[in-house]
């Protein structure tokens, strides 16, 4: 479906000017390149992951881009298994649901466990630390961020979790515009909690990916 | 032409809040289909939830009071059908939504809704069955349970809903047909095309008319170049004191057991759809006349196989693919056209091949018709289908 989508490539060029200059190595914005990205959210039910999946769904069509959503969860009604997968391309899709990850982001043992497999090998894996405890082996870029306790510390509620969460993984990888993802995320949290969003969103885009790299094996 | 259409900006309301960029949204499948619904004039909704059918129900809960309809939610599916029916006879345009277990409930009044000539939506969106099954996983395992599913040879419109635009194009055509032809029509969507959430441009809504001619929706109304196919329906309420029963009955609505009067009306029934095949088959051919193998595939398969496609292109594997968007009545024209110039048709399915079967009885005589199923809960991927096909070329090479 795309060939190029290999290794990360690095930022995306900042004028016509510079499209000659071969990429380095990317401090932000690694997934920005691309014009086609695959995303999964995967954690237990009830951490917010649909809605991460919605809001990044809506940030990428604010970018004017086609994007599918697609969820899945367990028969149970809460507990078990939940993920959230996001297909955004610059084309029209036609296969509606993930082949492999370009990034995985794990928000419990059990999804990083589960899920891991699901990513290619060339794609970023990103995990709550402090929830997976022991991370599961990956070749490529692994990057460990304890979002929840971060959230709570910058917001005083853990449900803020997850907004945090995107904006590290906007943040980091780019794979939609910071614009439209404020945007996403003010359009979707419940009215009052603008304000405690807003700084979640904030310290989740500010994080330097570096200060958590997590050596891989 | 519709009553109270909904006002563009109310869609938006349906995602998250009112602040939505106007230009396009994400919205999921289900979603869509109850705003094709109401868009389309369905006023009328009596439903029990049943996952990954739900949110149509929450969307008709949400709007339709609004839009100046009923909605029910009833004890059962038996029953929800059953309201359905008696709405549609005083004349409204009614719909419910449901999932297999749901839909094997609905079979015996659907066969009266047939009978009756009450028009009606039914929304089955499959998971994987039989039983219980898998609640949130897609399936297309109830194609043939749409066609034969009630008892008696009865006609069948049944359509195939492959993305969310599909969902809401595909809902106002159905409700249009069950209109037209005074007949139930069902929506087949899966877990998938239901549940995901896809970019649809509202914009693009007004490209979405894929039946032409006149729908009136005056109750008891019928097309005059229907007029001797479907029966002149009985409006309760409307002033006279209709009959109304599920045995065979001629024009005043009373039974009847005259074998003359029996054989005419159980053909005319059959015939108002069989007759009409040509309006109310919609499909789309890719690569049209290009390819060795037809891919030939309906709901979310139909995606893989524009998936496959692609990719055979970019090998130089000669495909077309044939999207039906209805099943049933079967669309036999074009089967058979695009079965006279493929060597292969491949019919990939999330099903034992039901689907299959159908297409072989109509194409065996021109070409090899080869059927792949799935039954995992997941879907083909195109490189599923794109081995297959190059190992059908391959012996056809080797040959």
């Amino acid at each position: 479906m795309n060939p190029s989508a290999n290794a990360p490539q690095g930022v995306r060029a900042a004028g016509p000017e510079e499209t000659e200059t071969p990429r380095v190595s990317a401090r932000v914005g690694l997934l920005a390149d691309r014009d086609f990205v695959e995303v999964r959210f995967c954690g237990s039910g009830g951490q917010g992951l649909l809605l991460m999946g919605l809001i990044l769904a809506v940030a990428a069509n604010h970018d004017h881009r086609c994007v599918v959503q697609t969820e899945s969860y367990g028969p149970e009604a809460r507990g078990g298994h939940s993920r959230s997968d996001v297909i955004i391309s610059d084309t029209a899709i036609d296969y509606p649901t993930l082949d492999s990850a370009d990034l995985l982001v794990a928000l419990s043992q059990e999804a990083a466990d589960g899920y891991t497999r699901s990513l290619r090998r060339e794609g970023i894996l990103m995990y709550d630390s402090g929830k997976v405890t022991n991370p599961p082996s990956f070749p490529g870029m692994t990057i460990g961020v304890p979002f929840t306790r971060l959230a709570t510390e910058e917001t005083g509620r853990p449900q803020t979790t997850n907004v945090l969460t995107l904006g590290a993984v906007v943040g980091i990888t780019g794979v939609v515009s910071v614009e439209s993802l404020t945007k996403a995320v003010m359009e979707a949290v419940p009215a009052g909690t603008t304000e405690v969003n807003a700084r979640a969103l904030a310290r989740g885009l500010a994080l330097d990916y570096a200060e958590w790299m997590v050596d891989s094996c | 032409m519709l009553n109270c259409p909904m006002h563009m900006d109310q869609w938006h309301s349906h995602l998250l809040g009112e602040r939505v960029d106007q230009s396009s949204l994400v919205i999921q499948g289900n979603r869509a289909c109850a705003l094709g619904a109401l868009d389309a004039g369905v006023r009328f909704f009596a439903g029990y939830p049943i996952s990954p059918s739900s949110e149509i129900m929450e969307a008709m809960a949400d709007r339709l009071p609004a839009a100046g309809g009923v909605f029910i939610q009833m004890e059962d599916e038996i029953a929800s059908i059953c309201a359905c029916i008696g709405a549609a006879l005083t004349g409204e345009l009614a719909m419910t939504a449901t999932s297999g277990p749901g839909f094997s409930l609905m079979q015996e009044a659907l066969g009266y809704a047939i009978m009756v000539e009450t028009p009606l939506l039914i929304v089955n969106v499959m998971r994987v069955g039989p039983s219980t099954g898998r609640p949130t996983a897609p399936s297309q395992g109830d194609v043939m349970q749409a066609r034969w599913g009630t008892h008696g040879d009865h006609p069948a419109i049944v359509l195939a809903a492959s993305n969310v635009a599909d969902m809401y194009r595909l809902t106002m055509a159905a409700v249009r047909f069950a209109q037209r032809f005074r007949t139930p029509v069902i929506l087949l969507a899966d877990q998938l095309v239901g549940q995901m959430r896809e970019s649809f441009s509202p914009e693009l809504i007004g490209r979405y008319r894929l039946t032409s001619g006149d729908f009136d929706f005056t109750p008891g109304y019928i097309h005059p170049d229907l007029a001797r196919e479907v029966h002149r329906p009985h409006v309760l309420g409307s002033g006279s004191h209709p009959h109304v029963t599920g045995l065979f009955h001629d024009d005043t609505g009373f039974p009847t057991n005259d074998p003359e009067k029996s054989d005419s009306f159980l053909r005319e029934l059959y015939n108002k759809v069989a007759h009409h095949r040509n309006e109310l088959c919609l499909y789309d051919v890719k690569n049209e006349g290009k390819g060795r193998v037809c891919i030939v595939a309906y709901g979310s398969c139909a995606r893989t196989a524009r998936a496959a496609w692609k990719l055979a292109d970019q090998e130089g594997l000669p495909v077309e693919v044939l999207h039906l968007y209805t099943l049933f009545p079967l669309p036999v024209e074009i089967i058979q056209q695009v079965a006279r110039r493929v060597e292969f048709m491949l019919i990939p399915e999330l099903n034992l091949g039901q689907y299959a079967h159908e297409v072989r009885k109509m194409a065996e005589q021109w070409t090899t018709v080869i059927g792949m199923g799935k039954i995992d809960g997941t879907l083909f991927t195109p490189r599923e289908i794109l081995d297959r096909i190059a190992e059908l070329i391959g012996k056809y090479e080797s040959v």
